[in-house]
């Protein structure tokens, strides 16, 4: 699930960062932030730096975001939309510092239960030629067992999560290790990649062949060698086709055996 | 499959491990699948399509704009020329092609390029349109910054000319190209040395002359696709007219260069209403004028024409002039009679004609150019008398001042009087009105003026009028130049290479020549008709090369 309402995104990112909403009414919301969050937010170093040297609490700012288009002459704060710099910070934000996870599913039990382990990872895979394209892949493997589970996270927004452990529930260490199980998913995935029709990467060579056809009738014999030899490694930066995953986040959950 | 590369992530599972080691911080829930969520909003699920509009709800594209980015990106896979004519939007273009790549991830680093004069502006737009947080460079940067502005002549030279060839950009836009189209120069061997992996090159004018003009420039972005050096020369020759005729060269270029002109898009929605105003000096002006006219004193026949344009502007603007004269000769005695002459003058008919006009406009925004400075004070100044407000504008005003001027114009004063259209620099669509207080001698420099508020964002239809007054050189000019090649109803973006190719470097020299060197009115309608008739001979048989746009 994308992020479909801006305005609910506002709200849940800081009231998990502790901050007060002071107001949220028809695509306007107010906060108040914390002193960590005006520090990652804000950026006045010298502000805090300061205040702290005075020995002062210092005060952190309120934000006013605006996410109705309809209430951006009336009221005085920030325009938040999908291109605005604000959201792009707070985006980048998320994606730096909630990378790693260990979750425990939460369960109301009277009797010992046991929670299994399962690296949860979710990766992005860059397909990149003359053009770019992006795919996100959600992947569960159970660290005893084997199983593997795709579109992870949606099945995990259905169980009930928390940071500790619940009563009467126990873990069971892995028997995969997290390297090996980690392999056994970028083992997966290649074979995702391996499977399907690559026309865009034809395509791009096909491109990239062209151009340094083209290159090489521009010059002669052997003039300017290095000139062109620039030339070429400028057309293959800009048509090889290149795949590359990148691991958005992950971690290690605990889940009961459904 | 093994054609293609493969990059995989080697660090997070180890990352992982050392922080559950540790029993690090781990994220919770809800920020974890926040952080996921937030992923699936920028990546970019498709190939094609351009991403950057969702990103900027702010901005109201033109159809020719959005569809140049994608051709830009699409077909030329983001090596591209961009020659729309003057005003409609190529910055724009460019912003959004260049946004589309960031948003992409294909662009981290881009090193922008333009005039030094419009370094702030590159720097504003982008930042205030695009949200791309470009950078003018600054003594002791580092050039490897994200998106940096500088100007060529700063670039090119040392210790920042090694520096720069030193980095590997994605991205390179070079803002007024037309500087790169002679391969000989340092300009060009500098361009051609960057590494870069996107390119855009900005021009009104990709060809001014000479057709190796073009083939120097697509050799920047794709050497080769117009054969080498001596084999287009061999092919095509160097004359311009043959993009025209060889179709096979048109196509080729097409493959590089987006070209929109007014004509092909929806801009000719707004019309030019053009109106000349015509005025009558009073009996004491023309009396003046006479005088001055059949005046000889120390000076040549090329500055007489000069003051007789002042005194058709103001009579503060002729009085400074001749002034200046007799405090260099002090023995001079023929013009202080003139002089005197002028100094009696109660007021200026034109001027006095600008406020009637003025009133007739009523409340509406009006620019008004005018060629000296000494008439932009007296408006300026009768103006106010008439309870109209305004502000000077020139082209020596520092960058600062003339955004203060700008922003005073759209939001207090009814008037900007300026003496210079700057050939780049100030944008005033919100005006719709303008008065050629008096006209320049080079039809370039109108142009100019009018492209101020005639381009992309007008949406009104604009009025321009243009004074001149009767019985005097400034008629000649009106009647037999500029009228006769219909320059104030259309753009006539190659008039400039027309002029090249007629072998007339300056207009404005060409028409003092002529008025010096006739020893009668007769003989300078005369010359003025010759010139005129072969100045339209070459614009019909030249008309605009329909190059470049499909």
């Amino acid at each position: 699930m994308a992020i479909a309402n801006l305005n609910q995104f506002l709200h849940d990112y800081f009231s998990f960062h502790h901050c007060e909403i002071i107001e949220n009414n028809d695509g306007v919301l107010r906060v108040q932030l914390t002193e960590e969050m005006d520090r990652a937010l804000m950026n006045r170093p010298f502000y805090w730096h300061y205040v702290k040297k005075m020995g002062n609490k210092g005060e952190p700012m309120k934000l006013t975001l605006i996410t109705n288009p309809n209430k951006r002459e009336e009221e005085k704060g920030e325009w938040i939309h999908f291109g605005s710099p604000r959201l792009h910070q707070l985006i980048n934000h998320l994606k730096e510092n909630e990378k790693y996870t260990k979750l425990f599913q939460k369960i109301n039990v009277t009797h010992n239960t046991a929670l299994y382990p399962w690296l949860v990872v979710n990766i992005k895979v860059s397909y990149k030629g003359k053009y770019k394209k992006d795919e996100v892949i959600s992947i569960g493997l159970h660290l005893v067992n084997g199983k593997m589970r795709l579109e992870m996270m949606d099945h995990l927004k259905e169980i009930p999560l928390q940071s500790t452990i619940s009563d009467y529930c126990y873990t069971i260490s892995p028997l995969i290790k997290l390297q090996s199980g980690y392999l056994r998913i970028e083992k997966v995935i290649s074979n995702y990649i391996e499977n399907q029709e690559h026309t865009w990467a034809e395509e791009s060579l096909h491109a990239l062949n062209e151009e340094l056809n083209t290159l090489r009738h521009f010059y002669h014999a052997d003039d300017n060698e290095e000139q062109m030899n620039k030339e070429i490694e400028e057309i293959k930066e800009r048509y090889q086709p290149v795949i590359s995953f990148e691991v958005i986040n992950g971690g290690i959950f605990y889940l009961a055996e459904s | 499959m093994h054609s293609i590369q493969l990059k995989k992530d080697s660090t997070f599972i180890q990352n992982l491990e050392s922080v559950i080691e540790k029993e690090g911080s781990f994220s919770n829930w809800e920020l974890f699948s926040a952080a996921y969520e937030a992923e699936l909003t920028t990546i970019t699920p498709t190939f094609k399509g351009l991403r950057a509009l969702e990103y900027l709800p702010h901005v109201e594209f033109l159809d020719h704009q959005i569809s140049a980015a994608e051709q830009a990106i699409e077909s030329m896979h983001g090596r591209a020329i961009l020659a729309d004519e003057v005003g409609l939007g190529k910055t724009i273009e460019a912003g959004l092609i260049l946004k589309e790549y960031m948003v992409r991830g294909l662009v981290k680093n881009a090193l922008i390029l333009v005039p030094a004069s419009l370094v702030s502006q590159w720097v504003r737009e982008l930042n205030e349109k695009f949200y791309i947080p470009a950078v003018a460079h600054r003594k002791n940067y580092n050039w490897n910054q994200n998106v940096i502005i500088s100007s060529l002549d700063t670039a090119k030279r040392p210790p920042h000319r090694e520096n720069i060839l030193e980095i590997e950009y994605d991205f390179i836009l070079i803002d007024e190209a037309h500087k790169l189209k002679n391969h000989k120069t340092k300009n060009y061997e500098f361009v051609r040395a960057l590494k870069k992996k996107y390119c855009l090159l900005l021009t009104a004018t990709p060809v001014q002359n000479r057709l190796i003009e073009i083939f120097n420039l697509i050799s920047i972005l794709k050497p080769g696709h117009l054969g080498n050096y001596d084999s287009f020369l061999e092919n095509y020759g160097k004359d311009r007219k043959n993009i025209k005729q060889d179709a096979y060269l048109k196509q080729l270029i097409q493959k590089v260069m987006i070209r929109n002109t007014r004509q092909n898009t929806e801009l000719n929605n707004t019309k030019r209403n053009i109106e000349t105003v015509w005025v009558e000096f009073t009996e004491e002006e023309r009396s003046a004028y006479q005088s001055l006219e059949t005046a000889t004193g120390p000076f040549s026949s090329f500055s007489k024409i000069t003051y007789l344009r002042e005194l058709c502007s103001s009579r503060e603007a002729c009085y400074l002039s001749l002034k200046k004269v007799m405090d260099e000769n002090k023995q001079e005695k023929i013009l202080q009679p003139i002089v005197d002459q002028i100094g009696q003058l109660p007021h200026h008919a034109k001027a006095q004609r600008v406020v009637e006009l003025m009133k007739k406009i009523g409340d509406e925004k009006v620019i008004i150019f005018t060629e000296y400075r000494a008439s932009q004070l007296y408006l300026q100044w009768i103006l106010q008398q008439h309870g109209i407000k305004s502000v000077p504008f020139r082209g020596g005003f520092k960058r600062s001042k003339k955004d203060w001027m700008k922003q005073l114009f759209e939001n207090h004063v009814q008037v900007l009087i300026a003496t210079e259209a700057g050939g780049e620099g100030i944008n005033l669509q919100f005006c719709s009105h303008l008065i050629n207080y008096d006209l320049p001698w080079n039809p370039m420099r109108l142009e100019q003026r009018i492209g101020r508020i005639h381009r992309y964002g007008q949406n009104k239809d604009v009025h321009i009028y243009n004074f001149a007054i009767r019985d005097t050189i400034e008629e000649h000019i009106m009647t037999l130049l500029y009228e006769k090649i219909n320059l104030f109803e259309q753009v006539i973006g190659n008039l400039d290479a027309i002029l090249a190719e007629l072998n007339i470097g300056s207009m404005e020299t060409e028409l003092e020549t002529i008025y010096a060197e006739s020893t009668s009115v007769g003989e300078v309608k005369i010359k003025l008709d010759n010139l005129t008739s072969i100045i339209r001979h070459s614009l019909t048989n030249n008309e605009e090369e329909n190059y470049g746009y499909s």
